[in-house]
């Protein structure tokens, strides 16, 4: 195979290669970095490129295989991390020049959980400031692979970006209120937002605490089951982490789904929020699960219409993690997160604890949804990739929400695992993985 | 529920410790009070049993 082509297989695909030792780390390593050169211009997915240590790294996980030590599926697999999250020596910017010159002396958990099975990183990838769900990036805007006039979704554009235009071999996110969902369904690869507490949170410059989450993108589902495999798992650093067993995802592929009942979310579906085009895309996946073999039928989180109102009185929690900021540098912090961080930051207490009974309501209809069926289908985002364009000016109540169309926080505030699958492929196969993400991961 | 004014808004931004100018001033306005009002028009019949558990954990 030639070195080129290498960045184009899936993780699993790599890792008999490099198993087998007929391909090297260290090629497989070269060939990203070629293909990020190449690309960057273009994508800006890359906020810091690891030339040198991705190399170094490359070059002993070559020799620890040669010896006989390989560590599993991950090893010499390269991959790139949002720039959320602290890498030791190397500079994390939460997407804002205002961290510019911050350099981490220790790893994330999730970076040193991938590092130790073995994987390589690359380099930091390009977010909207802060982490927030939107579209404003401080430093350049990435740009969608399949039509560069077109945004990737964010908050973890470079993430989207970088993993669609197989940069790298595999990714992580950070999802709050849909940053991980939202530019993968734009850049169209398969993410997966993990329950809160599956992953370890040690390490990220957070956004809202309670809806934080990590998890990978990835070009299959398998490639996202591995990572997970990777990342999961209780952490003594993260008190938050659940100290419960990790559920082996790789093992769940089985490729069965008879008789897996599925729960279409009628009010996430036919509301004038999704596009045709999009409401037919995921009625074609429906068409698929059933013609596999799930038993359809509709299901109602009747609060999920209400989840901006419910998610907008959490945000109180952003600001608070950024307030002298707020005080001291308000004009350097970008026009939507300078707006959205100070209505945050006036909200009344009388509004963030209905917003928090709500939220209890709201999660309560997602499980009985799930009493009804093993796993919930919807649109992630109601529109398809739109055109990069400069933040709005709010001059009317009405042109507040700009994300409405957005319909991925019911199940942040719900606190449940999700995945997503690209609505035209066949990879819905993941039967009891999803099913141990929407209803284990709640209950466990 | 009647809006905030802008003069609301400045002062409920001293109350924090943050001094809110225009332009900022005119689109907080705008924005908390769309905020106040789509949480407001929420009330479902059960809410006032509610307890506001932020997180869910689990048991072991």
């Amino acid at each position: 195979m030639e070195k080129s082509q290498l960045p184009f297989l899936a993780v699993a695909a790599l890792a008999r290669l490099i198993k087998t030792k007929e391909v090297s780390p260290v090629e497989v390593v070269e060939a990203h970095l070629e293909r990020i050169e190449r690309l960057s211009p273009q994508l800006h997915a890359f906020l810091t490129v690891c030339h040198e240590d991705a190399r170094r790294t490359a070059r002993a996980a070559e020799q620890e295989i040669a010896h006989g030590a390989y560590r599993g599926p991950l090893h010499g697999i390269p991959f790139a991390v949002k720039d959320q999250l602290y890498t030791c020596g190397i500079r994390t910017t939460a997407g804002s020049p205002l961290f510019g010159d911050f350099v981490p002396d220790e790893d994330a958990t999730v970076i040193a959980k991938l590092q130790q099975a073995g994987a390589i990183l690359l380099g930091k990838l390009n977010m909207t400031e802060f982490g927030t769900t939107g579209f404003s990036h401080q430093f350049s805007t990435p740009r969608n692979p399949w039509n560069l006039e077109r945004y990737t979704g964010g908050s973890s554009s470079g993430s989207g970006a970088a993993t669609a235009a197989c940069l790298c071999a595999t990714s992580l996110g950070e999802d709050t209120g849909g940053a991980i969902r939202f530019p993968a369904a734009w850049c169209g690869v398969v993410w997966l937002r993990p329950s809160w507490g599956r992953v370890s949170r040690y390490g990220l410059m957070p956004g809202v605490w309670s809806m934080d989450t990590l998890g990978p993108l990835a070009r299959s589902v398998t490639d996202c089951a591995l990572t997970l495999e990777a990342i999961a798992g209780h952490d003594p650093k993260d008190p938050y982490t659940w100290n419960v067993p990790v559920p082996p995802y790789t093992q769940a592929l089985d490729g069965n789904i008879t008789g897996l009942r599925v729960g279409v979310v009628r009010e996430q579906l036919d509301t004038d929020l999704v596009q045709p085009e999009v409401r037919e895309a995921v009625r074609r996946a429906i068409a698929v699960l059933r013609e596999l073999g799930a038993t359809v039928e509709d299901v109602s989180i009747p609060l999920s219409t209400h989840t901006g109102a419910i998610s907008g009185g959490l945000r109180v929690e952003a600001p608070m993690r950024y307030r002298m900021l707020l005080q001291s540098r308000l004009q350097e912090i970008g026009h939507d997160n300078r707006i959205g961080y100070l209505t945050g930051a006036l909200l009344p207490a009388q509004a963030y604890y209905k917003a928090q009974q709500l939220r209890v309501l709201l999660r309560q209809q997602v499980l009985q949804a799930l009493e009804q069926v093993d796993v919930l289908v919807q649109p992630t985002a109601g529109l398809v990739a739109q055109p990069v364009e400069p933040d709005p000016i709010i001059d009317s109540k009405t042109k507040t929400n700009r994300l409405s169309w957005l319909l991925t926080t019911t199940y942040s505030l719900a606190n449940c695992g999700l995945s997503h699958i690209m609505a035209d492929s066949r990879q819905i196969i993941w039967r009891e993985l999803l099913r141990s993400l929407c209803k284990y991961s709640l209950r466990a | 529920m009647q809006d905030l004014t802008k003069e609301e808004i400045r002062a409920l931004g001293h109350a924090v410790g943050l001094e809110i100018r225009e332009p900022e001033l005119t689109e907080v306005t705008y924005s908390l009070n769309a905020l106040l009002e789509a949480l407001e028009a929420v009330n479902p019949a059960e809410l006032e049993h509610v307890e506001p558990l932020p997180i869910l954990l689990p048991s072991a």
